[in-house]
């Protein structure tokens, strides 16, 4: 599995990832997922990960990021195809 | 000022077994740069069938030498030579009910200098051949279709002949000597769709000697450039993923990331020997 960028989340990431992939080749691919069954395990991760990325200072080059994005988009990119 | 590219081209893989590559494609042995994987937010529709995701990857990039010399260091925040470390937001839908995939990543750092948009489409081909031979195939075809997807040990890709039509594109975009955040802000003031024309982007100290569009327009070109070159490495991450996927199902897959994120843990810092280092998206390297 790929790493999280921070190290304590690791764990908590792989148990997510874990689930994730279960759920969505045994039920999403074939349509039969009424839920994300794996959201509990989502907030675990969250949880850490919020943390370290405010630690970080990347929640907010993250808010900025995607709220410039958006400016961008309705301003030069229009989709092209 | 905008650059843009685009290309076709077929995987020889079912539309599913495509999209999980996609969000298991980092490690691979063409992207052993790409230093974490990070789920942000992840929302499943159940009624439309539909899963979006925003993932944030941090990859180790080292800037082109034509882009150090053209911008101040200051701006940057790399290295010297050129290294360092950049963010890559990716947004992407899997819609199952119709068959199609939308993805889309950005750089969030230096885009004062340049973004880099890469959006790809991954369809499940619908010419009338294939539907009338799925129909044919009845439910025998679907479940062997559907025999990969099994989470065991066993599980694999079957070659069953299914392909999955891929469109990429590249965007790149220079904002580099425009004061665009303040003259976005006098923009959201008046009048939705205002002529832009009437406010000229101003140059920074270091551009007098440039004109803003020609720097821009040198910039573009070379993350054009640098993106046609990651185009095919990008291709062959998911191609090795695939293949796992195909040889040994969801095991070998994950076996393979494991070899592929010691791989990137030992090269760390060292030369760039073994396979070519770039796994697309994002383009921020």
């Amino acid at each position: 599995m790929s790493a999280s960028l921070a190290p304590e989340c690791n764990e908590v990431k792989e148990r997510y990832d874990n689930c994730f992939l279960k759920w969505y080749s045994e039920k999403f691919l074939r349509g039969t997922s009424t839920s994300d069954e794996c959201e509990p395990l989502f907030k675990q991760y969250e949880q850490c990960l919020t943390k370290a990325l405010r630690a970080r200072g990347i929640d907010s080059m993250l808010k900025d990021a995607r709220e410039d994005n958006r400016d961008n988009d309705a301003e030069h990119m229009k989709p092209r195809r | 000022m905008v650059k843009f590219y685009s290309s076709n081209d077929t995987y020889a893989y079912p539309f599913p077994a495509v999209t999980l590559a996609y969000f298991l494609r980092y490690p691979n042995p063409y992207s052993t740069h790409v230093l974490s994987t990070d789920t942000i937010a992840r929302h499943y529709d159940a009624e439309k069938q539909q899963l979006t995701t925003v993932r944030l990857h941090l990859k180790r990039s080292k800037l082109p030498s034509a882009v150090l010399k053209l911008v101040p260091r200051s701006l940057l925040g790399a290295s010297a030579s050129g290294d360092t470390q950049s963010y890559i937001l990716e947004k992407s839908v899997v819609d199952m009910r119709n068959g199609v995939m939308d993805t889309e990543s950005r750089n969030l750092e230096w885009t004062g200098i340049l973004s880099v948009i890469e959006r790809q489409q991954f369809r499940r081909p619908t010419s009338p051949a294939q539907e009338d031979a799925k129909f044919w195939q009845g439910m025998e075809g679907a479940a062997r279709r559907h025999g990969f997807l099994s989470f065991g040990p066993g599980a694999k890709v079957e070659d069953n002949g299914e392909t999955t039509e891929v469109t990429s594109s590249v965007t790149l975009l220079s904002h580099v000597g425009e004061r665009w955040k303040k003259r976005k802000a006098a923009e959201g003031a008046t009048a939705a769709g205002a002529a832009e024309d009437d406010q000229q982007p101003q140059k920074m100290g270091f551009l007098k000697s440039w004109t803003t569009a020609s720097l821009q327009r040198s910039i573009e070109g070379i993350g054009l450039k640098r993106a046609m070159r990651s185009q095919p490495n990008a291709k062959e991450g998911m191609k090795v993923v695939l293949q796992r996927m195909r040889e040994g199902g969801l095991v070998a897959v994950l076996e393979g990331m494991r070899q592929d994120r010691e791989a990137g843990l030992l090269t760390y810092g060292e030369s760039k020997s073994g396979p070519p280092r770039r796994g697309g998206d994002g383009g921020a390297d």
